[in-house]
């Protein structure tokens, strides 16, 4: 059985056609039914829905064998222990810092001085601003991030950008580009010696789907 | 107060598994010892200089550190016995020969390998001083897999690598710094898109090498395929005829091997040839080991080394056979009863003399009885 870790929404859809190119189609919509096991159409494939930021862990500890993940979720937790073969080019957005319409970002940043940041990448913010000599207070949020810079909760925050159309309709600005993100084929690494026969064709027909020759045989 | 509770990934063994680990502890140095292997004991505590082999950031880092009162040195609580055992064929036995050693002890991590892994691993293994034949890793792994059998193991995928290829095409290509560890650090976790970040700069065939390497994984076809891919740099060739010489010598004793070329998350100290054994329901390697021959310099004598550890108290998620059931006694002075418990126990009998009910895992099947000519061994008769 090889089980592939995925979240619901925006990477579950836009992983459909690279599982399609590997003969897979999933049995139900995650979306329709409350089921966390789905089956597919290949008695030796199924699908478990978890969390986005959970898959590095289901694959890590080979609860799942494979997964799909974004850079922004593998780079905070790590990636060790985790083989990330393949850039899938899916759900693309960009890792940016934010600040009210109107702060001096600039001024702010150039004065040295301590800056309160609100962001789910905790290690990402430290690591952007520590590279640019900034002493910074990281807040832990986990959700709604917008609103800490408008009631006085930070001066700014990280956050994934992909219309910007929330960051608008708030009254914010994207001030800083962190990096670009996509989604990271992950792999179980005892899974990949073990079950290498059956996990390393799909390896190639996603790598045929999206074009790019990384990974393959 | 919850002053029960343990730190989190420290546990106590509790019977049916501390069986298992001591049962398999010495089946296997028992082994160890019928292929000429002498048991060595480092101390559970040095200080920290040598406690490590050259730089070894990420062992330094697992290290539980504090400061000797009698020096006011830093002294550390191993986290690894192999560089102690390095340290001792180096410095203490000193020998010039080829030296045969083995261990067994805990060793303690500041952090747990993943969350599934103890801080407290029971480490074993065996190591193999001043030889840089081929021969010797091929005696170590032949071993390895002996351990694994005893265990119950008979599916293993050895997965088998050669660090001399990164590091001829780094020093190649002279990544130093932190650019030689981000792309060493990007091959273990076969981040293919990162390394073309990396090398984007490099001359075509050793960008080209490097991003080959996290592909050059697979069956028998993968030397050949190395061979194509590689630029023939003379560090290229030896570690890939090493690794033929390895899997040809393997195969004569029915021990089938994987390649990965990309094969490089052991220990920082590893310099040639590097192992890990994997099967079926552990998402982690069982074992893993590799050639270390810098190590010495470390101790002042450069010596040939390889060898292999594993962690025993891993096995235990594996089937192990509950113990014999043993003979219940009545307790009592009577001189023939002492005697005949004494008897049975020297027969290699368990005894358990009746003091209540007996709690736990033990359990008896026949009993001790007082016949007309003395006492019997008979059938329990569940009345205890």
């Amino acid at each position: 059985m090889i089980t592939i870790a995925l979240s619901k929404g925006r990477i579950f859809e836009e992983t459909l056609p690279l599982l399609a190119a590997a003969g897979i189609t999933p049995a139900e919509d995650p979306e329709a039914s409350r089921k966390l096991i789905i089956g597919t159409n290949r008695d030796d494939v199924r699908l478990i829905i978890v969390r986005a930021s959970d898959v590095p862990t289901y694959v890590e500890y080979g609860a799942a064998d494979l997964g799909v993940a974004g850079r922004d979720v593998l780079i905070e937790h790590g990636g060790a222990g985790l083989y990330q073969p393949l850039d899938l080019e899916i759900a693309k957005c960009r890792l940016m810092v934010a600040t009210r319409n109107g702060f001096d970002y600039d001024g702010a940043v150039r004065q040295g001085a301590r800056l309160k940041i609100a962001t789910k990448y905790v290690q990402q913010a430290r690591e952007h601003f520590a590279a640019k000599g900034v002493h910074v207070d990281v807040i832990k949020l986990y959700g709604s991030m917008e609103l800490a810079p408008l009631v006085g909760l930070a001066d700014a925050i990280v956050d994934l950008v992909s219309t910007g159309g929330t960051l608008k309709a708030n009254d914010l600005v994207a001030v800083e580009h962190i990096r670009d993100i996509s989604s990271r084929l992950v792999v179980n690494q005892a899974a990949l010696k073990l079950k290498e026969e059956r996990i390393q064709p799909m390896l190639d027909a996603f790598a045929g789907a999206i074009g790019s020759g990384a990974i393959g045989q | 107060m919850r002053n029960w509770i343990l730190p989190e990934h420290i546990s106590d063994v509790l019977p049916r598994e501390a069986r298992q680990v001591e049962t398999m502890r010495r089946g296997m140095l028992d082994l160890f010892g019928r292929y000429g292997y002498e048991l060595v004991m480092p101390p559970l505590v040095e200080y920290v200089e040598s406690l490590f082999l050259l730089d070894d950031p990420a062992l330094n880092l697992k290290t539980f550190k504090f400061v000797d009162e009698l020096t006011g040195r830093q002294m550390g609580l191993r986290a690894d016995i192999t560089p102690q055992v390095a340290r001792i064929d180096a410095h203490i036995l000193n020998r010039k020969g080829v030296t045969r050693l083995c261990y067994a002890g805990s060793v303690v991590n500041t952090r747990p390998d993943g969350i599934q892994s103890t801080r407290e691993p029971r480490q074993i293994g065996a190591e193999i001083y001043g030889s840089a034949d081929v021969a010797a890793d091929v005696e170590i792994i032949e071993l390895l897999f002996a351990c694994l059998g005893m265990a119950g193991l008979d599916n293993i995928c050895l997965d088998i690598g050669h660090i001399g290829l990164f590091h001829a095409l780094a020093d190649a290509a002279a990544l130093h710094g932190e650019a030689r560890d981000q792309a060493f650090s990007a091959l273990q976790q076969k981040d293919v898109p990162t390394l073309h970040a990396l090398t984007a700069d490099l001359p075509a065939d050793l960008a080209g090498g490097l991003r080959a390497l996290p592909s050059l994984y697979g069956g028998a076809e993968t030397l050949a395929r190395a061979r194509a891919a590689l630029p023939q740099l003379p560090g290229v060739i030896d570690a890939l005829d090493a690794l033929q010489a390895l899997a040809t010598a393997l195969a004569a004793r029915q021990i089938s091997v994987r390649f990965d070329l990309a094969e490089v998350k052991s220990s920082d100290y590893h310099t040639g040839l590097v192992f890990a054994a994997y099967t079926t329901g552990f998402a982690n390697a069982l074992a893993r080991g590799g050639r270390y021959d810098r190590v010495g310099e470390k101790f002042g004598r450069a010596r040939a080394a390889t060898g292999f550890s594993l962690d025993v108290r891993a096995l235990t998620r594996l089937p192990f056979p509950d113990a014999a059931p043993g003979i219940l006694a009545p307790a009592g002075d009577d001189p023939r009863l002492i005697a005949a418990i004494r008897a049975l126990r020297a027969q290699g009998e368990t005894v358990v003399v009746d003091l209540g009910i007996v709690a736990g895992e033990v359990r008896v099947d026949r009993q001790l009885v007082d016949g007309k000519d003395g006492w019997l061994v008979v059938a329990f008769d569940g009345k205890a």
